[in-house]
């Protein structure tokens, strides 16, 4: 009985919710309890309940004079009015009276919601009240009814247009208060953007002159629309660009850097225009300051200012030339910034400031910091590699280094080393004793890779390079694959140089690479090698020991070319100049929400794999080193390899005097050869692989008649099967040819076994 | 002391007589309200939604709701009934081809549990035009006269003249104060 009587209870308390509490109050009879009833469904809404089911109440308490409660019923409307679309009718009437209120702030409350409230059915009933309040006499009200037309335009352009909002919008530019000419500008470059003719802001003289008249006197929004939509204008000739440069100058002195930045923006476009050197070059001048003061700002804006300064730098070198003590890091500068510092330190470092430049990074090298140690090492080198008077200075700052014996400091300082000696080939030959000594202290691929490559390079000068090159190989199985061609190459290098040392060496080094390790990579660069060693010795040299071309400082991956510097200059201040990339690369097609940008990204991904898959067929043919590998996986190899036999068989016979007919076909050779300055190089793979179709074929067809005697003095070119050396060396051109798919087959299932 | 004294009467006082105007489009509700309120003809438009304004008439204090007459509307009126003292419904007397609708819109609300108490008031206007029917017609179009359990009254009323509102809102407070 007792349970029977408490059920019914139970039940009713648990069906009551706080909505339906919050219903019968917003009902109630007295005010001050709706007005609570109000805030507590606000409260409710912001903390993520849902109480769209209270429309209708709520609704109802919106026509009040009360202007605390008739703000928090239109927040609620704002938020639900998607969710009761049919119910928003309920609050047209009041929004039509708010817009006829005594109260400017009222009236502009109202169109700004009516605008917010993204409900076809209302839009009907917007126009009225929209026309009204673009003519108010009130300014506030005027701006807040502009942008609300871009609103519009976004939902049906065409009653925009019809309505003839679109006009009254390009005669508010002309408007008395220039806020409300920055927000028609606002509103109407937005709503170009998204226009199928895009004539609906075009930026001509009348409107150029009517920004310009406004931009000193608008809010710091108002300046950087302004300052943005100016970017399109283009002026008649180098004067007229010259006077907007002028009046665009004094928004450097703004505080806010964003405004800042929009004015370099401008200028830096207008400067495609100026003729006048003296010009331009003053007014470079004047873009220096305000850009030092943005470093003094929050290490978030200092990032970003420091990315545009990057750009900016490129594109006009001679800016900032004598401030290069602002770029010097804080000890408190935050990682990101340190790093970018580190980059225009570079850009900006000339014959002038290296010694004070060459001290600051020395200093930096002694941080904690291992990562921005490691990077103030490279910059040291990057130095040595721009200026070449300094280099010496730079070496030594670099052995000093090596002296502290602080290992990380020690690897990377060899690694910078390389690229030295890449650049100015046997300028530094006597500190190479001092990189040997170091030799066991190397654990990382890279420098260990890097050390071989010096000594390899320079064997002939190293009496001890044998033994040197024996300590690395007593690991060789063990190393990183990179360590292993670099060893590869360097033993071959000193076969090539002290042929009577190292013969057995090389021996060794080649079977072992071609019998014991499955990495096509390393195993097919023996191959290679062991075929040239054995067929010319003399060609064998020739391209081993060729001469490489120096190394230039920007090598390929940092440089921006010169279509996209462009594009990068007139998108500066934007996100684009601060990933360095065009807004194309990383926004959706006039995509704003999140979920369009994945969309694009996802697209975009699958227009490289086309591009990619396109590229392959090609990239074996011959010219496919530039070809840049492919990130992906295995699918990707093979896809490439099916792809690559056609080609391959074909260019036999096209490329007969031995040498390959394509421009590719040299550059290959230095790039395989060389150290490549990525020689991590998943990249070797893609190479690596092209090369085997490439090389195998062009070399075996001319030097037939040198294949057998080849075949006696290496007993043990039986691993070479795959390679087809005992079919090629019986043939006659005919047959060549109708072998050569065989070969091919055969070559590729043997390339295919390996995975 | 004298503050919660004050603070009893603010709340007594502040409760609100809440009434409906109701009808067709185009039957006059919004001119009513505003004659009520202002004591003067405004130029309207339709309602599309409601008006709500306190109306002061003889010391009481009301809250009259306007809700918009119109096909796309009406279904909505519902939401307004919650806590409603009495209905007053307009009836456009010259336009006799709706006032069909017009019964059958009042039967319909009528019908809700939440108006089961409310007071019904019934004006039969713009009684200024020619052909206007009469206060015994309109009562007979709408079936007044079978309601059960319903205090309700018709008054004959012309919103542009201002004539008969005040009669008909002294039957409300009449009956109200019963």
């Amino acid at each position: 009985m007792n349970i029977d009587a408490f059920k019914p209870k139970f039940f009713a308390t648990s069906t009551k919710g706080e909505n339906a509490e919050l219903l019968v109050d917003l009902n109630s009879e007295y005010r001050d309890r709706r007005k609570d009833a109000v805030k507590r469904v606000i409260a409710n809404m912001t903390v993520g309940k849902d109480v769209s089911s209270l429309f209708p109440q709520v609704v109802k308490n919106m026509q009040t004079e009360d202007l605390e409660m008739k703000k928090l019923v239109y927040l609620y409307l704002m938020n639900y009015a998607k969710s009761n679309p049919d119910l928003v009718i309920l609050a047209v009437n009041t929004f039509v009276k708010d817009t006829d209120h005594v109260n400017p702030l009222i009236r502009a409350l109202a169109i700004r919601t009516m605008g917010c409230i993204r409900v076809d059915k209302i839009l009907d009933h917007l126009c009225e009240p929209l026309r009204k309040c673009l003519q108010d006499d009130n300014p506030y009200v005027r701006k807040t009814a502009a942008l609300c037309v871009a609103k519009l335009w976004d939902l049906d352009q065409e009653r925009a247009l019809e309505n003839g909002f679109v006009t009254i919008l390009q005669d508010l530019i002309s408007d008395s208060t220039p806020m409300v000419v920055a927000n028609a500008v606002t509103a109407l470059a937005e709503m170009q953007e998204s226009s199928a003719n895009k004539d609906v802001f075009v930026v001509n003289v009348a409107i150029m002159n009517k920004m310009l008249a406004a931009l000193n006197e608008c809010t710091e929004w108002g300046q950087i629309a302004i300052l943005t939509s100016l970017a399109d204008y283009k002026p008649l000739d180098s004067k007229e660009a010259e006077n907007i440069c002028e009046r665009v100058i004094p928004r450097l002195q703004h505080a806010n850097g964003s405004v800042v930045l929009s004015a370099i923006r401008i200028l830096m476009i207008f400067l495609r225009y100026i003729k006048s050197e003296e010009f331009t070059k003053s007014l470079i001048k004047k873009m220096s300051p305000p850009l030092v003061s943005l470093l003094a700002s929050a290490p978030e804006v200092q990032y970003v200012s420091l990315r545009n300064i990057n750009l900016i730098l490129q594109k006009r070198p001679d800016i900032l030339q004598n401030d290069v003590r602002v770029f010097f890091c804080k000890y408190n500068d935050p990682p990101y910034v340190k790093r970018e510092k580190l980059e225009i330190m570079i850009k900006l470092c000339n014959d002038k400031n290296i010694d004070q430049i060459l001290s600051e990074l020395k200093e930096y090298a002694s941080e904690v910091d291992v990562d921005f140690v490691r990077k103030s090492v490279r910059a040291i080198g990057r130095c040595a590699i721009i200026i070449d008077e300094a280099s010496e200075r730079c070496v030594n700052v670099l052995l000093d280094l090596i002296n502290t014996k602080v290992n990380y400091v020690v690897q990377e300082a060899i690694i910078v080393i390389k690229d030295i000696f890449r650049k100015y080939p046997k300028r530094y030959e006597a500190i190479i004793p001092t990189l040997c000594q170091n030799l066991d202290s190397l654990d990382e691929p890279e420098a260990r890779g890097s050390l071989i490559w010096i000594i390899g390079e320079y064997a002939e000068r190293i009496e001890n390079a044998d033994e040197l090159i024996e300590n690395f190989l007593e690991t060789f199985l063990e190393e990183n694959s990179q360590v292993q061609l670099q060893l590869l190459t360097a033993t071959v290098k000193l076969f090539l140089k002290k042929p009577s040392q190292s013969q057995e060496i090389v021996h060794r080094v080649l079977q072992t690479a071609t019998q014991e390790i499955d990495n096509p990579d390393t195993r097919d660069r023996a191959y290679v090698y062991w075929r040239l060693l054995s067929t010319d010795p003399q060609a064998a040299k020739a391209v081993v020991l060729s001469e490489k071309p120096p190394i230039s400082v920007e090598s390929s991956s940092n440089k921006i070319s010169p279509a996209l510097m462009d594009e990068l200059i007139t998108n500066i201040s934007t996100l684009a100049s601060v990933y360095h990339k065009p807004p194309t690369a990383f926004m959706g097609n006039r995509a704003y929400g999140a979920d369009a940008v994945r969309k694009a990204a996802v697209a975009d991904a699958r227009d490289e794999e086309q591009i990619m898959g396109e590229d392959s067929p090609v990239a074996p043919g011959g010219a496919g080193v530039s070809v840049e590998a492919p990130k992906s996986s295995m699918t990707d190899l093979l896809d490439l390899d099916f792809g690559s036999s056609e080609p391959a068989y074909s260019s036999p016979p096209m490329s007969g005097g031995g040498q390959m007919s394509s421009n590719g076909a040299p550059n290959y050779n230095a790039d395989l050869f060389d150290m490549s300055s990525d020689m991590s190089s998943s990249g070797g793979v893609f190479g690596g692989m092209a090369g085997m179709n490439g090389m195998g074929f062009t070399q075996s067809q001319p030097q037939q008649g040198v294949m057998s005697p080849t075949n006696n003095q290496f007993g043990d070119l039986g691993g070479l099967g795959g390679m087809n050396f005992g079919q090629s060396a019986g043939g006659q051109q005919q047959q060549q040819q109708t072998q050569a798919p065989k070969q091919q087959s055969a070559a590729v299932n043997d390339l295919l076994d390996l995975f | 002391m004298g503050s919660i004294f004050s603070r009893i009467v603010a709340y007594w006082g502040d409760k609100e007589v809440r009434i409906l105007i109701l009808g067709l489009d185009g039957a006059g509700k919004t001119t009513i309200l505003y004659r009520l309120q202002v004591g003067e003809v405004v130029t309207t438009i339709p309602t599309i939604g409601f008006n709500v304004e306190t109306v002061q008439y003889n010391k009481i204090k009301f809250q009259v709701w306007d809700l918009g007459g119109q096909t796309s509307i009406r279904p909505y009126w519902r939401c307004y009934y919650a806590n409603t003292d009495a209905v007053i419904y307009v009836v456009d007397s010259v336009d006799r081809d709706r006032v069909s609708t017009a019964k059958e819109e009042l039967m319909a609300m009528l019908d809700e549990e939440e108006l089961k108490d409310a007071a019904l008031l019934v004006f039969a206007n713009k009684q200024d035009m020619a052909g206007a029917m009469t206060a015994a017609e309109v009562s007979d179009a709408l079936g007044l006269s079978t309601l059960m359990n319903r205090q309700w009254s018709i008054h004959k009323t012309s919103a542009v003249k201002g004539e008969g509102l005040t009669e008909g809102l002294d039957w409300l407070i009449n009956i109200m104060q019963k």
